[in-house]
């Protein structure tokens, strides 16, 4: 079935809903309303009060208490209503959702989602358009994935409710309505750690994930078009882990990489894939790794998605300097 | 009434304990361990009132095992219980044994009480691989599931979020467990015990809150951690129902605790603040000559706990003095054998750490792993 993002999202949820009596809901907004975004329309109406249910106006307690929930064999989906107000919650989804499992030798688990709609390009200003992925993949106890189709957003949906651990998942907020695409709602979930070959090329490869990916790929086809460059596009789609032989296959054939994120540069996830990228294939390249993500500057309400956001401009003069460069 | 003059311990304050009518605090013995308190007798058994003395002296003299074995060097930390033994032990058994009990930083009586070992007790003390969470916690971090005793994060507070989650789920699953979900008076000053009171008035779980309210948060007095004059009312603005004990009173702490525990049925949450009293350091690191007197703690002997219960088990002619020579000498000998157990077992190796993380490794782990053996392995030359 054709749908959106939005409603790939939902229709995972529900699927699940129905057919785990574990699994709940809970977050500001996501009953009545059907969530600022409308992600959870409807389902409160389906299953009832008690599995979508309406918090307190408090992030650290909605994820405090879905850790509880979880502990005691519910899978709760905790919604964080934009992922710029889920600092509040650090220490409970780092110190807490992330680390029972490990602090308990094993004796406690916390599987548990976290909905956090992420990144830029919605004239957002600084809370509405963060980048978050960095600060929660330090330290370990928890998997982020980050979907920008409508499968890959039912499938791994799906794997974050069935997951044995804690999963934070980056849903593409510019992405929930612009985007539709053909859904194979069987059930299945993704697996979570595989990326996904967007693009194939021989010159250089551009690795993203999130709604630059789309971009990523839109400038790869015109530098073809425009300049003869064929850029090899990976969508990495999870972070933690993320597909490490993928992007290493890609970069030994091309020799070149450029890393594509929203997220500011300095200690960005960028960071992790050029260390790891040139430790695993130093003699492959041929060129420095280049990133394109955000200055360290906050977002600007009225030009952040032009000027602090990767936009098609950026993404194009890195990926030619980068393929053109030589010793 | 702050009495504390800038950089000097505070001039000592009367027991709160002394005014208990006036002050609201409910209690079954006064301090001559006579049935002289506004709450009826809860009837316990004299095996049970033995049980409960006979737990609370092996407290005290693990406590104080525990406290030679960290200045002796032979455990790198130490967090006394001293003077808060009724609370624990009155509060476990008010409880089911498939209750959760969220413990706080003092507590030790659900391992003891519900039929875990003193060995492995001391193994977590020691750090041993084989102890529940492997040696991971510092030492009196313990959490047993056998017994259903979590440990939750170290930061004191964080938890109380977790415990009125987990009430939550209960009642949703409509499972027959409760939770007891304890915390220190600095707690309260933590968001999570705001979120937790404010989720419970609302969605009324299976959950009664015990906040041990023992006098001190480290260094802090009561006077600088909040301007109200107690805990309990806290809950009034969340619609919890609240009341104060005198925490010293173990016939007293059980009666509260089972009617909470009874009342989680019809309107879920209860916070009750039970009064004690910190007589020792807050850990193996604090210094308390900084910002209390010694004379401070003898005003609080007289409602030392062990000394009242066994007053009142002396009245009914329930204990006597072979009884408390054979007791003081199995529990000698009990943590002796346990003390030498546990020092002897093995330590987690280099690997261990990478266990648990999440339930399945991944290659980051792996591959971290592996690294960390060659270079373990090619360092000895």
């Amino acid at each position: 079935m054709r749908m959106t993002v939005l409603e790939a999202l939902r229709a995972a949820m529900a699927y699940e809903l129905d057919n785990d009596p574990d699994v709940l809901i809970l977050g500001e907004d996501v009953g009545t309303a059907g969530g600022i975004f409308r992600v959870t329309e409807g389902l409160q109406n389906r299953f009832g009060k008690y599995r979508v249910v309406d918090t307190p106006m408090d992030e650290k307690g909605i994820i405090g208490h879905a850790i509880g929930l979880a502990l005691f064999g519910m899978k709760p989906i905790a919604e964080i209503q934009f992922s710029g107000f889920i600092h509040d919650a650090h220490e409970q989804i780092m110190f807490c959702a992330a680390k029972y499992r490990w602090i308990s030798g094993g004796q406690y688990t916390v599987p548990m989602v976290i909905r956090a709609p992420s990144f830029g390009g919605i004239k957002g200003g600084i809370w509405h358009s963060q980048s978050i992925e960095s600060y929660y993949a330090h330290g370990g106890g928890i998997k982020i994935v980050c979907p920008s189709t409508p499968q890959d957003a039912y499938g791994l949906m799906l794997a974050a409710i069935r997951d044995p651990d804690p999963v934070l998942v980056l849903e593409p907020v510019p992405l929930y309505r612009a985007l539709s695409g053909e859904v194979n709602e069987n059930g299945e979930a993704s697996k979570i750690g595989v990326g996904e070959l967007v693009r194939s090329g021989s010159h250089v490869t551009a690795v993203t994930y999130g709604p630059l990916r789309h971009t990523t790929a839109k400038v790869a086809d015109e530098l073809a078009a425009s300049h003869g460059i064929e850029t090899e596009v990976i969508d990495l789609v999870s972070l933690i882990p993320y597909d490490i032989d993928l992007l290493t296959e890609s970069v030994e054939t091309t020799g070149r990489l450029v890393i594509i994120h929203e997220a500011s540069e300095t200690l960005g996830f960028g960071a992790e894939l050029a260390a790891r990228v040139q430790q695993r294939s130093f003699g492959s390249l041929q060129a420095p790794i280049e990133r394109v993500g955000a200055p360290d500057v906050p977002y600007s309400y009225r030009v952040g998605d032009e000027y602090c956001r990767p936009n098609e401009r950026r993404i194009a003069a890195t990926i030619k300097r980068t393929a053109e460069y030589s010793f | 009434m702050t009495t504390q003059t800038e950089g000097n311990p505070r001039t000592p304050e009367p027991v709160p304990l002394e005014r208990a009518g006036e002050l609201g605090i409910h209690r079954v013995i006064d301090q001559n361990g006579e049935l002289n308190g506004d709450l009826a007798d809860p009837g316990l058994s004299r095996d049970e009132v033995r049980m409960f003395y006979e737990t609370m002296v092996l407290l005290r003299l693990i406590d104080e095992r525990g406290w030679k074995l960290q200045r002796s060097g032979r455990i790198a930390f130490w967090i006394p219980l001293r003077g808060q033994e009724a609370v624990q032990v009155a509060a476990t058994h008010a409880m089911d044994p498939a209750d959760w009990i969220f413990r706080e930083h003092r507590t030790m009586s659900p391992w003891l009480m519900r039929g875990a070992s003193l060995e492995l007790l001391f193994a977590q003390l020691f750090g041993a691989a084989s102890e529940p969470q492997k040696g991971r916690r510092l030492p009196c971090l313990i959490g047993n599931r056998a017994v259903n005793m979590v440990q939750g994060p170290t930061q004191v507070g964080s938890f109380i979020t977790h415990a009125c989650g987990v009430g939550w789920a209960a009642k949703l699953k409509g499972s027959d467990a409760r939770v007891l979900g304890m915390f220190g008076d600095g707690a309260t000053s933590r968001s999570e015990f705001h979120s937790a009171m404010n989720f419970a008035g609302i969605h009324r779980p299976f959950v009664v809150f015990l906040c041990v309210n023992n006098s001190w948060a480290v260094s802090t007095p009561l006077d600088r951690q909040t301007a109200s004059s107690e805990f309990a009312a806290k809950g009034n603005a969340y619609e919890v129902p609240n009341l104060r004990v005198d925490g010293n009173d173990p016939l007293a702490v059980y009666a509260v605790t089972k009617k909470a525990r009874a009342d989680t049925d019809s309107h879920g949450p209860t916070l009750i603040e039970a009064i004690t009293w910190r007589s020792g350091f807050h850990t193996s690191s604090d210094n308390p000559d900084l910002y209390r007197q010694r004379q401070e703690d003898k005003l609080w002997e007289p409602w030392d706990p062990i000394r009242r219960t066994r007053k009142y088990l002396t009245r009914a002619d329930w204990w006597n003095d072979d009884d408390e020579n054979d007791l003081l000498e199995r529990c000698a000998a009990r943590i002796q054998k346990a003390v030498e157990q546990a020092e002897n077992m093995d330590i987690p190796g280099p690997d261990s750490q990478f266990e648990d993380v999440f339930e399945s490794s991944n290659w980051m782990l792996d591959e971290q792993r592996k690294k960390l053996l060659d270079e373990l392995a090619d360092g000895n030359h």
